[in-house]
């Protein structure tokens, strides 16, 4: 049986919810469809309107190359979340669910004690962070987020006192109203609400476990010396993802560790167990044994883009319908794999499919399943 | 994995003169071999330079052309599975594409390269544990495998000093094909036949190939062969796929009149190197096409065979697998 709750992740729709505020004024995610709104799942006594919260997020502002902001306030107005720019004020709707138990958490799969999602403008969450109340949450994966999120361009990184005088007044929520232009103020308005996801998150620790800069921290991992980490730009499953790596990482690594995109597993990491298998480029390739600098550009496809919305792509339906698996642990690898053999050269014999499929490995032994999938796709190509 | 610098190289000299500059770095194309050792930290390179870009300024690198003598060449970053699915290749040196084939897996034929192919380091789990010693890996430490666990290793081409296997399957079947490899560098290109690319370790098996500092393999020429249209790869190994080789041979048979006129013979899985065996195929010419002549060049081609605790059995396996891939070149149409 598959398990019958599932994690809402980056590039999954948010399941649509209603929450009240203390003032009993009610708020549905749909409502605000059309903007990017953070979701933020917390402990409760969390206190959004600490003073700490400014430096975390000014601290990480300062991180992200070609932006140039200073936070001065953050305020909290039912479901609002007001940021004073010294002179400019941006509002964000921050959704906050401080119920441990409560059935919102349930419908996004989130079994953390803390959680944030950013959730954008379509209603497509873009990125997640979830952890224990006292993980640190990683500030280069956070850099990388947000990065990933709001690539800085002159108009992002554009706050200054003019730019804010010509935009004054313009508050995400009027902006649409007025139907003015979306280009500045949607880019910009992504930026400060990403940012303030991130800082939602740092906010949760204590503050002396960020405020490190983020340079000294990857110094600190480098045994021999640090590498400066490099922008690197893919297209995941459709999506730009731009991260900041060091060449080391993996492409399997900035898959799972950077962007959240956990579906593609780590087995063996030595390229004998295929549980990596990923898509570049339309082939199929082990993502353990090539680093993530050298597809900058690359079409990468993982297991969570092949369905097409709620509806499964053929392979992942087949696995299901002729018991492909069974612990689960190489399904992802299995089906990428099996995936792009649709398009190579395999004879059309069982024997020839495991033949091609003799890279990955299924410890718990459900071949025969496997074998009977791939022949059913094929057979109905 | 220790960390290092990377930088990506827009052409073969410029690739030539970074590596050049500094005996810390690698070129790295499809990675499968050298990020497996890095992650073992038992390559730590300082650079890498990432040849992959290579292709955008100089297409030669990853085509597959005639040349005017009628053979083939193949550039170094044309991908295990494109050069073994190439219908040229498939129907002028069948042995080539069989062994593409026969070796790693779908995704891992779908990376590796040509050039790469041929830097393949060995299998030996001395070498790849940085706790033993190694003479391969660190000069001077000792062999491991020699008085230990060696049933993969070697029987032809071993020294006093190194047993590992060389572990690949295409270098077997460019061996048998009279292949060259043409390798660049600031001083120039120049042409090694690929029977003198890879050494034995003799003293020196830190050293396993002829490659100067800086050098880039850029391909591999195949020459004109025309009766290599008989040609096949056999591979016996401990699984029926997704294994390296225990004994392999490359075989091209060119039988008139039911003798042979003309052999190719390289062995996979036994030697330090890829083993082409010349005494044999002088042997086979002029005999008759049968199984009595193919076990006699056999003989020969292991003739000298040193076993070790665990591998004696690699020497008849080697015969046998090579008389089979013989046999069935004889036996085709």
């Amino acid at each position: 049986m598959l398990a019958t709750v599932s994690r809402v992740d980056v590039g999954m729709p948010a399941p649509d919810f209603v929450l009240s505020d203390a003032e009993g004024q009610s708020r549905s995610l749909s409502d605000l469809r059309g903007q990017p709104v953070v979701l933020a799942f917390l402990p409760p006594g969390w206190d959004p309107v600490q003073a700490e919260q400014l430096s975390h997020f000014n601290a990480l502002v300062a991180q992200v190359p070609g932006v140039d902001a200073e936070l001065l306030g953050i305020s909290m107005d039912g479901h609002w979340c007001r940021l004073d720019f010294g002179g400019d004020e941006l509002r964000v709707p921050v959704l906050a669910d401080r119920d441990p138990s409560g059935d919102v958490r349930a419908r996004y799969g989130i079994t953390e004690p803390q959680a944030i999602l950013l959730v954008d403008a379509d209603g497509i969450v873009r990125w997640r962070h979830a952890g224990a109340m006292n993980a640190t949450p990683r500030a280069e994966a956070l850099v990388a987020a947000l990065t990933a999120l709001a690539p800085p361009s002159p108009e992002v990184a554009d706050l200054s006192p003019e730019a804010i005088e010509r935009n004054r007044g313009v508050a995400p929520c009027m902006q649409e109203a007025a139907g003015a232009p979306f280009t500045i103020m949607t880019t910009r308005r992504e930026f400060v609400t990403s940012a303030l996801a991130a800082a939602l998150a740092l906010a949760v620790v204590p503050l002396a476990a960020t405020a490190e800069p983020l340079a000294d921290r990857l110094a600190a991992r480098s045994p021999g010396g640090a590498v400066a980490p490099v922008p690197v730009s893919l297209r995941v499953n459709g999506e730009r993802l731009s991260l900041l790596l060091e060449p080391r990482v993996t492409l399997l690594d900035a898959l799972r560790e950077y962007a959240g995109l956990t579906g593609t597993k780590k087995g063996c990491d030595h390229g004998q167990c295929g549980a990596c298998t990923v898509h570049v480029n339309g082939r199929r390739q082990l993502s353990c044994l090539t680093l993530a600098v050298m597809h900058e550009g690359h079409d990468i496809t993982t297991i969570e883009g092949l369905a097409q919305g709620e509806t499964l792509a053929p392979m992942q339906a087949a696995f299901i319908e002729h018991d492909g698996f069974q612990c689960g642990y190489c399904t992802a690898g299995q089906i990428m794999s099996a995936t792009a053999l649709l398009h190579e050269p395999c004879g059309p014999a069982d024997d020839d499919v495991r033949e091609c499929m003799s890279g990955n490995i299924c410890r718990c032994g459900a071949y025969p399943g496997i074998v009977a999938a791939i022949q059913d796709v094929r057979r109905r190509a | 994995m220790r960390p290092f610098e990377y930088s990506s190289a827009t052409s073969t000299t410029a690739a030539s003169r970074a590596a050049g500059a500094d005996a810390s770095a690698r070129f790295i194309a499809g990675g499968t071999t050298l990020l497996d050792l890095m992650k073992l930290n038992v390559e730590t390179p300082g650079r890498l330079i990432d040849i992959n870009a290579l292709a955008v300024n100089e297409p030669a690198m990853t085509a597959i052309t005639e040349t005017a003598g009628g053979g083939l060449r193949i550039g170094a970053l044309v991908r295990n599975s494109d050069l073994a699915w190439s219908p040229v290749i498939q129907a002028r040196f069948p042995v080539l594409s069989e062994a593409l084939l026969a070796g790693a897996s779908g995704q891992i034929r779908n990376m590796a390269t040509v050039g790469g192919n041929l830097m393949q380091r060995t299998r030996c789990y001395y070498f790849r544990d940085t706790a033993m010693p190694c003479n391969k890996r660190e000069p001077g430490t000792g062999c491991a495998a020699i008085e230990g666990h060696n049933r993969i290793h070697a029987v032809l081409g071993t020294s006093s000093r190194c047993i590992a296997t060389s572990p690949g399957d295409m270098p077997v079947a460019m061996a048998a094909l009279d292949a060259v490899v043409r390798v660049r560098s600031v001083r120039g290109e120049r042409t090694i036949p690929l029977v003198n690319f890879h050494v034995t370790p003799g003293a020196h098996p830190e050293r396993e190939t002829v490659l100067q500092a800086g050098e880039l393999i850029v391909g591999v020429d195949l020459p004109a062969m025309p009766w290599a249209r008989r040609s096949h790869y056999r591979k016996v190994r401990d699984r029926a796929s997704y294994a390296f080789a225990l004994a392999s041979a490359a075989v091209a048979l060119d039988v008139a009149a039911g003798r042979v006129r003309n052999v190719r013979i390289a062995l996979g899985g036994v030697g330090t190197k890829p083993w082409r065996s010349p005494a044999a195929e002088r042997a086979l010419v002029g005999q008759p096409a049968t199984a009595a002549a193919f076990r006699a060049a056999a003989e020969l081609a292991l003739q000298g065979a040193v076993p070790h605790r665990d591998n004696a059995f690699k020497i008849e396996l080697a015969k046998r697998t090579l008389v089979r891939a013989l046999t069935t070149v004889a036996g085709m149409a």
